[in-house]
């Protein structure tokens, strides 16, 4: 396969008639690599290790467990995917309210939510949904951030009815 | 719950949105269109009945999305009921400049005060597209186009 760019390090000679490259992987590397995003992946890593990796996933579930629990007291929430072991990410829709409606009045109470049909339109038709919420829940995420998105959804019903 | 929301969210959008005007398809309709923003999946219809003078006789649209689509398209119809293929377009022209925010001189002040409702748009630009999905759908039936997309 040839290179489709050229730059430093992917070469091995080069005449005035002629040239030759390097072996793979190196011929499709040109430049300088991502010295620095790999420097800071490691770090990453690093960082997750010195955590824990199921403390991280226990904070991230009970977030998710505790939030889930408290939309479906919200009137109207329907909550879609309820499987025993998902990850920590909440989809739902509040009847009457249309995805994008609820993600501007979430976003200007401060909550973060994608909102729309996730480029999975299929998926909406079966669950017959125009689009969902979707909160998702990481190590950073804190219980107050709960209460807020679930004040943020009581908002959104009192303005929608 | 904080001003911009408030405006954006006016009892008269939400009441538009809930109960939508002329709403449903329009037989005999003379020009027709469908506005599709393929990102967030809305769609209206747009149907017109446009008399031999280029006079709008007759409205009406059909879709979903959200309230501030469903409320626009509604609110459109209500303005475009009775007007010349003309004065349309300087509606939808002077339309376009509330929701972006900017000034809409063009516009009679009747119409400026009707129209204002939706000006709160303009501080959520992504949801501007929202509110201007209708128009461009009436404006491509106008123009003999069978669709128009905000994307």
């Amino acid at each position: 396969m040839r290179p489709f760019e050229g730059g430093g390090e992917m070469i091995r000679e080069v005449t005035r008639a002629n040239v030759t490259y390097a072996d793979a992987p190196m011929r499709f590397e040109a430049g300088t690599p991502p010295i620095v995003e790999a420097v800071g992946l490691a770090a990453a890593l690093d960082y997750l290790d010195a955590v824990g990796r199921e403390r991280i996933d226990a904070h991230e579930l009970a977030l998710a467990r505790n939030a889930t629990r408290r939309l479906k007291e919200v009137n109207g929430i329907r909550i879609i995917g309820e499987a025993a072991d998902k990850g920590p990410i909440i989809s739902f829709e509040a009847i009457g309210i249309h995805a994008h409606d609820l993600a501007t009045i979430l976003d200007r109470e401060g909550v973060a939510v994608r909102g729309g049909h996730h480029c999975a339109q299929p998926l909406m038709e079966r669950f017959s949904v125009s689009g969902t919420a979707r909160a998702s829940f990481a190590l950073y995420n804190t219980a107050a951030e709960v209460d807020a998105l679930i004040a943020a959804v009581g908002e959104a019903r009192r303005v929608f009815g | 719950m904080d001003q911009t929301l408030r405006e954006l969210y006016q009892d008269i959008i939400l009441d538009h949105s809930r109960h939508p005007r002329h709403f449903g398809a329009l037989p005999g309709a003379s020009h027709v269109a469908e506005g599709h923003n393929p990102l967030c999946g809305d769609k209206v219809k747009i149907y017109l009945l446009v008399d031999a003078n280029r006079r709008i006789t007759d409205v009406s649209f059909e879709g979903k999305g959200c309230a501030i689509s469903v409320a626009s398209a509604s609110l459109m119809t209500e303005l475009l009921k009775g007007r010349t293929v003309e004065e349309a377009e300087g509606l939808m022209g002077g339309f376009l400049h509330l929701v972006r925010g900017e000034s809409a001189q063009t516009l009679e002040e009747d119409d400026r005060e009707r129209l204002e409702v939706m000006a709160g748009v303009s501080a959520f630009p992504m949801r501007v597209k929202c509110a201007t999905l209708a128009w461009h759908a009436m404006k491509a039936a106008l123009e003999g186009e069978r669709t128009a997309r905000t994307e």
